[in-house]
């Protein structure tokens, strides 16, 4: 299935299909699946401001990343915590994976961002081409 | 003594004014005049009962200070108290004792006050007791008499013979008795009077007593308010309640641990300066440099506290200076246009830190708009939640709102990590020698932001000032810019 919002008509939209909906699927795993299955994916939250900043933000440097509204996710629940769990602090969304890897919130995001070493890491994964 | 004695005796009768007595006074005529049925008793246990008895005794045994009257009490009932109730008629105690002295006890008796009433049955019963010249038929004629009067206290023409029989001996015993009291008042008018001195007495006690309560209450206010006032110059903020309380006292602390930050970051600018006059060594330049970078991670810690408390405060700006908040973005300066001002204050520059330069401006710009963007979207959201929805839902829709503002403290520390990012970077990109020329500039650049900002609040306004306005300019201008200042910037 392909589903968007108004604001995000470029991006590709993981598919609940490829989730793999069902019981005994672990949620980290399911985690590292969908990271995995973009070059950026995104976890967020669809009422969430700073989850709109962080797309905003990619958007704006010419990427196009993978958002999983966890919100619209029937195991969003379980997934929110087990990202909780990844990276030990509450306030979870977005959180952000390049090429699979884990890189983190917003602070991180940006951290790397002015260090320089973010546009590397899209470039490596293949989600900027400049 | 034995005035005294009948202060006493007044005081048990009631607390309260004169006035009070009329109303003393029927109740315990009904029980006299119960007594005319053989119940002596009850008048014992009235209050009154013991009083008079007292006062029969200090008037009738002259001299004689009887202290224990309230047992010979009872033998006072054994009196025709018939006769003692007819002289309970309101009067006024010196006019009675004067028109009684003269002559008819009835006249004084018209007008006699409740008060005085009360002392006459023990002047009446004690002439019987005294004589023991209880006539049955003087009885019963005040018996007849009783009869006629129900609550009206105004003797008949008919008791006068019998009163003024019963009067004079009373009366002579009186003036006998002048013991009691130096002055020829009755009983009641002492006790009254006794009644009043106690009050006033006991007022003035209650004045003096609250007049002290309020100077050291106010004794006690001045030294809170020195105490206080000396916290405050000292930068301790004393905050009993602030924490849960008063949100604003998070906005205070932070404006005194801004000045305080703002001092040291004067020093720390001395530092610089006199390391690049000196031209130190490398390591030592490191040293100051790191200690200016580290000064500014101490503010983005501060300003991430006060967000919690009080992240309106942090947004307003009140806590900058006028001319810096002009410049304001999401509760600080922003890092792309310092960085476009230091390209163009930091020349000479190598080729890769200028386009390092330019790569950090870029990356902010792009971070920045990121974060306005989603701050825009936050009010958004706010507008929406405020202005929509019956009003039905207010509760509902206020918790809503208060969870969407709760956001805005995410975006002033993702700022302020925006901007603690882009001066470590910009640490990076410099050597140490230039890092430091870097952070003179922008210590200046901040430093005549505020000049410029104190300027501007003491500008002479042309409806205060009549003729000094180009004195006080002047003087304003030396003031706020010493000299040291302007040497060091242009050199750069």
């Amino acid at each position: 299935m392909h589903y968007q919002t108004a604001s995000w008509g470029n991006y590709v939209a993981a598919s609940r299909n490829n989730g793999m909906v069902g019981v005994g699927v672990d949620p980290l795993e399911r985690i590292e699946r969908l990271a995995s299955e973009n070059a950026v994916v995104i976890f967020s939250i669809s009422s969430c401001c700073m989850c709109h900043a962080i797309k905003r933000l990619f958007c704006g440097m010419g990427v196009n990343p993978a958002v999983h509204e966890l919100d619209e996710d029937p195991l969003g629940k379980d997934l929110e915590r087990a990202l909780i769990r990844l990276l030990g602090t509450s306030s979870v969304v977005p959180v952000v994976f390049i090429g699979g890897k884990l890189i983190g919130t917003m602070d991180r995001v940006m951290a790397c961002h002015i260090n320089g070493t973010l546009v590397p890491l899209l470039k490596e994964a293949g989600a900027l081409w400049l | 003594m034995g005035s005294q004695r009948i202060i006493g005796g007044g005081l048990g009768l009631s607390e309260a004014g004169p006035s009070t007595h009329h109303h003393h006074h029927v109740p315990s005529y009904g029980v006299l005049h119960g007594i005319n049925t053989a119940n002596p008793s009850t008048l014992i246990n009235e209050g009154h009962a013991f009083n008079f008895g007292e006062l029969e005794e200090a008037i009738v045994l002259q001299g004689v200070k009887a202290r224990n009257d309230e047992g010979k009490a009872p033998l006072f009932t054994t009196a025709p108290r018939p006769a003692a109730t007819l002289e309970m008629f309101p009067s006024w105690p010196i006019r009675f004792h004067q028109t009684s002295r003269g002559g008819s006890k009835s006249g004084g008796e018209s007008t006699d006050s409740a008060l005085s009433t009360k002392t006459e049955p023990p002047f009446e019963a004690e002439s019987p007791m005294s004589k023991k010249a209880t006539t049955p038929s003087l009885d019963h004629q005040h018996q007849l008499q009783h009869d006629h009067h129900d609550a009206s206290r105004i003797v008949g023409p008919s008791s006068s013979p019998q009163n003024q029989s019963q009067a004079k001996s009373p009366h002579e015993k009186r003036k006998g008795a002048g013991s009691t009291s130096e002055k020829p008042l009755d009983a009641k008018t002492l006790r009254r009077l006794a009644q009043n001195r106690e009050a006033a007495r006991k007022s003035r006690l209650r004045k003096k007593a609250y007049v002290q309560q309020l100077e050291s209450s106010r004794l006690k206010l001045t030294q809170l308010e020195q105490d206080l006032q000396r916290a405050r110059s000292q930068g301790l903020f004393m905050d009993c309640g602030g924490v849960g309380g008063n949100l604003s006292s998070g906005g205070a602390m932070f404006d005194l641990e801004y000045g305080r930050w703002l001092e040291e970051e004067q020093r720390l600018m001395g530092e610089l300066r006199n390391g690049v006059q000196a031209a130190v060594s490398e390591g030592e330049m490191r040293g100051i440099v790191d200690g200016y970078l580290s000064h500014y991670d101490e503010l983005f810690r501060l300003k991430s506290v006060a967000a919690k408390s009080d992240v309106f405060h942090l947004i307003n700006g009140m806590w900058t200076s006028q001319a810096e908040r002009c410049f304001l973005w999401i509760g600080g300066f922003k890092p792309s246009d310092l960085i476009t001002m230091l390209i163009q204050q930091l020349e000479p520059l190598a080729e890769q830190q200028i386009m390092g330069m330019y790569g950090l401006r870029h990356s902010s710009q792009q971070a920045e708009d990121a974060l306005s963007q989603g701050l825009d979207q936050l009010q958004q959201s706010l507008v929406d939640t405020i202005a929509g929805g019956p009003i039905v839902d207010g509760v509902q829709q206020m918790v809503v709102a208060m969870g969407k503002l709760a956001n805005l403290e995410g975006f002033v520390r993702q700022a302020d990590n925006l901007r603690q990012q882009t001066l470590h970077q910009l640490c990076r990109l410099l050597t140490v020698r230039q890092a430091a020329r870097c952070f003179i500039v922008i210590g200046e650049y901040y430093g005549r932001l505020r000049a410029l900002s104190s300027l501007w609040a003491s500008r002479p306004r042309e409806t205060l000032m009549s003729d000094d306005n180009s004195c006080q300019t002047t003087t304003d201008l030396q003031m706020v810019h010493p000299s040291h200042h302007q040497n060091h910037f242009p050199s750069f």
